[in-house]
């Protein structure tokens, strides 16, 4: 009886966010509850082998930007740990189009974590993920990743270490490679974007496909596709990586043809070619081409990317931090897929704390290749934002890499007032997209 | 052909590592030791850093030239890229192992909290441990369970008796039933046992043993062939249900990938002298996707037993730690020395962890000059 009234108040809260902070007295744009009924299981058992650190509260942030600076479909999700020491931890969770989802999640999962010690990063994802009965799926996997990387965080400032470091890193000390989001469907914008690429001294950029595709798609619609890309590779100049972002759009049977006829273009790799749930089905697309295969955003803990790697479908792993587990289950995927010779390409399309987060568990991965950010050569109206928040241009590139952070933890102090200037308006669905006979269309 | 990426991870030189980082490492110094009686040899490497922290780790018997190696790798690095390590001394998993753990006591050291803390533990506040019996006799079996029990083990591995040619294997099994029936009168009931067939079978013996013994419920039936195909192991593991522990002379976690995806390995057994603590949970995190148990395997000194130790606390899917435990008083009393008090021994079947930083122990320098062969 007493969960099910927390969760109902957690429901509501989320619902209509400002009113109830005021109501609740805080001077904050946040969700929280009561204290916690208990310590988290098992705690107990750990006096004698672990630190004196406790967390002591949870809080979750809804950040809903500006639609025109930033997509509508995923307001930031920001969750905040607070220790008995004075140290907090700040994570990520946005998931595109349920952000009220991932925030009550979080609470949900706040009994395993209040009281608990932090420096137990493992044990407490195995609680959180193993031990609360449901296994991944996309709204625990994003609470589980803003609770780990708020953890990870924590874990950093206490030993006086970036995150990198404590994973065994740097690897590069210059930095994390990254890429920017571009658009050109002309020969002539291709070019201008390579030389405005070049002089930012970015070294790829990611495009889109130009339309959706259905089961099986039309001559015209299949010559536009690889007209764009062999365009892009006429614009862009043989030097500057490119890779498409297919976005789950083609079925296999589409896919299969564009990835092969798309071979003289040399992209960096194709990314979500087809539906992720079927491995043997990316499988065939995969066997068909030369063309390297990305994807991997959308699953979940270490256990989402095994089928996928031992088959050996793809060359490139995507796991999103704010949604695959946090810093602990990014890690692993990266050690998998070094062992299976894969390279990892972190997707990152959220906030900046989880694209922050990313650059720390890349910085440790021999077998990084490239890091993505949702930005664009040109610094917009949303880095200022970040700057806002944080006090720097977080996630923008220097000489093609982003620079590593050299303070403890995740390296940033996240200005708490200045949430209020970007209060939650609720969850805004993501967009469906539909072909011009009504049908839906996938992506 | 796919298109296929040939740059190799790009590491910082050192010299462009701050002149003053005091994690920098300015030397190396090993001990090459030998246990007394037993001859179970083993390396110690001790690594300094600018700031005058020193971190210990223990491998498997290495020679001078490889000393050497690992001091041109190791001096003037960080102590926290163990990243850079792992990958330069990937030829040599010895080196690996007691670099790369001897850099982890020192950033833990740093950090002023217990080795298994720096790696996110613990996951459990206590590690459970597998004697590791040196005798192989009839006579000497039962007198080393004796001792493992009065040390407080709970687990024991014992070897395969000896089969001559003229044995058959429907009498051999019976003998090794024999023997199992024998060391858990001595044990007690709540004993639990490992076969340890040292890789002596062939796949189709093999398979024989652990289908007839599956009642018995063994902890596991070890590195039962030295044939680490796929189909060999599968002979084994698809016509039993007896677990399957393998991978003592493993330290390419591609091997290990390469096992579980083909189902053929129950127990994931690196060595703690190939492979160092941090190889080790790479493995870990692959076994871990496959609900596979990490058991490490250990037939070295004490400063191995300590790291594997921290390991454990530091693993979700984690079982049982083998320590070796000699039957010599002499070899015992040179372990005990060099980490300053014996931290082998067990509690109702566990080890207990070491809160203190690092790896927790004072290493004994006087007692490894003591028992060292070499001292480079």
């Amino acid at each position: 009886m007493k969960r099910r009234q927390f969760l109902g108040a957690v429901a509501a809260a989320a619902g209509s966010l400002g009113t109830s902070s005021a109501a609740a007295g805080q001077n904050c744009p946040c969700v929280t509850s009561g204290p916690p009924s208990e310590m988290p299981p098992g705690s107990g058992d750990f006096k004698d082998v672990g630190s004196k650190l406790r967390i002591t509260g949870v809080k979750v942030y809804g950040v809903t930007l500006d639609a025109k600076i930033a997509r509508s479909d995923r307001p930031y999700v920001f969750v905040k740990l607070e220790t008995n020491q004075g140290i907090v931890g700040w994570g990520e969770a946005t998931l595109e189009g349920k952000a009220s989802a991932a925030m009550a999640c979080v609470q949900d999962l706040r009994e395993f974590i209040v009281g608990s010690d932090p420096m137990q990063s493992e044990h407490l994802w195995q609680l959180m993920y193993i031990g609360s009965f449901y296994r991944g799926g996309p709204v625990i996997g994003s609470a589980i990743s803003g609770i780990d990387q708020a953890i990870w965080d924590i874990r950093g400032k206490a030993l006086n270490m970036p995150v990198y470091k404590l994973l065994g890193g740097p690897v590069d000390p210059r930095g994390v490679r990254g890429y920017y989001h571009a658009q050109a469907w002309t020969l002539e914008a291709a070019k201008a974007l390579r030389d405005q690429t070049v002089a930012a001294g970015v070294t790829a950029l990611k495009f889109q496909l130009p339309t959706y595709m259905e089961w099986i798609e039309t001559n015209a619609k299949l010559t536009r596709a690889v007209k764009s890309m062999e365009t892009l590779r006429e614009g862009l100049g043989p030097d500057l990586d490119f890779a498409v972002d297919f976005h789950a759009k083609p079925s296999p049977s589409v896919s299969a043809i564009l990835v092969r006829e798309i071979e003289p273009f040399h992209l960096l790799f194709a990314e979500e070619v087809c539906p992720p749930e079927n491995v043997r089905a990316m499988q065939r697309v995969a066997k068909r081409t030369t063309t390297p295969l990305a994807t991997g955003e959308r699953l979940i803990a270490s256990y989402g990317f095994n089928e996928l790697i031992e088959l050996g479908v793809v060359d490139v792993l995507q796991p999103d931090i704010a949604h695959v587990g946090g810093v602990t289950a990014l890690w692993k995927v990266g050690a998998l897929a070094d062992a299976a010779g894969l390279r990892m390409a972190p997707h990152a399309c959220e906030g900046p704390i989880g694209g922050i987060a990313s650059l720390h568990a890349d910085a440790a991965m021999p077998n990084f290749l490239v890091q993505e950010i949702c930005g664009a050569v040109q610094s917009g109206e949303r880095d200022q934002v970040w700057e806002d928040l944080l006090g720097f241009s977080a996630m923008r590139m220097v000489d093609g890499r982003y620079p590593l952070p050299d303070k403890p933890g995740l390296g940033f102090e996240l200005n708490e007032a200045a949430l209020k200037r970007y209060p939650f308006k609720g969850t805004v669905p993501f967009p469906p997209a539909f072909e011009a006979d009504g049908s839906l269309a996938s992506q | 052909m796919k298109k296929r990426w040939r740059d190799s991870p790009v590491f910082s030189p050192p010299e462009s590592h701050g002149a003053s980082d005091p994690l920098a490492i300015t030397d190396l110094r090993s001990w090459r030791l030998r246990e007394p009686v037993s001859n179970r040899r083993y390396t110690v490497m001790r690594l300094t850093t600018r700031s005058g922290l020193t971190g210990y780790g223990e491998c498997a018997p290495t020679n001078a030239s490889q000393i050497a190696e690992a001091k041109s790798v190791t001096v003037g690095r960080l102590a926290f890229e163990a990243e850079f390590i792992r990958h330069r001394l990937a030829a040599e998993p010895a080196l690996e192992a007691a670099v790369s753990n001897a850099m982890l006591d020192i950033v833990s050291k740093a950090a002023k909290v217990p080795t298994y803390q720096y790696l996110g533990g613990p996951t459990r506040n206590r590690a459970r441990v597998l004697a590791h019996l040196e005798q192989k006799t009839e006579d000497g079996l039962p007198r080393a369970v004796e001792l493992a029990k009065q040390r407080g083990y709970k687990a024991f591995t014992f070897p395969l008796p000896e089969r001559s040619q003229m044995t058959r294997i429907q009498d051999h099994i019976d003998v090794i039933r024999k023997r199992v029936e024998h060391l858990k009168s001595i044990a007690g009931e709540d004993s639990d046992f490992v076969l340890d067939g040292a890789g002596s079978m062939t796949p189709g013996d093999a398979a024989a043993v652990a289908t007839a013994l599956e009642k018995l419920h063994l902890l596991w039936f070890d590195e039962p062939t030295s044939v680490l195909t796929n189909d060999a192991l599968s002979k084994i593991t698809d016509e039993s249900v007896m677990p399957v522990g393998l991978g003592r002379d493993v330290h390419d976690a591609a091997v290990f990938q390469n096992l579980l995806r083909w189902g053929c390995i129950d127990v994931l057994r690196p060595s703690v002298g190939l492979n160092s603590v941090r190889k080790i949970r790479r493995m870990a995190a692959i076994a871990e996707t496959h609900y596979v148990a990490v058991s490490p395997h250990h037939d070295g000194g004490p400063i191995g037993t300590i790291a594997a130790i921290h390991l454990a606390a530091s693993l979700p899917n984690f079982f049982i730690q083998q320590i070796p435990l000699p039957a010599s008083d002499r070899d015992r009393a040179m372990r005990a020395a060099i980490t300053g008090g014996d931290h082998e021994l067990a509690k109702d079947g566990f080890a207990a962890l070491i809160n203190s930083p690092g790896l927790g122990v004072q290493v004994n320098e006087a007692a490894l000059g003591e028992y060292s062969e070499e001292s480079i």
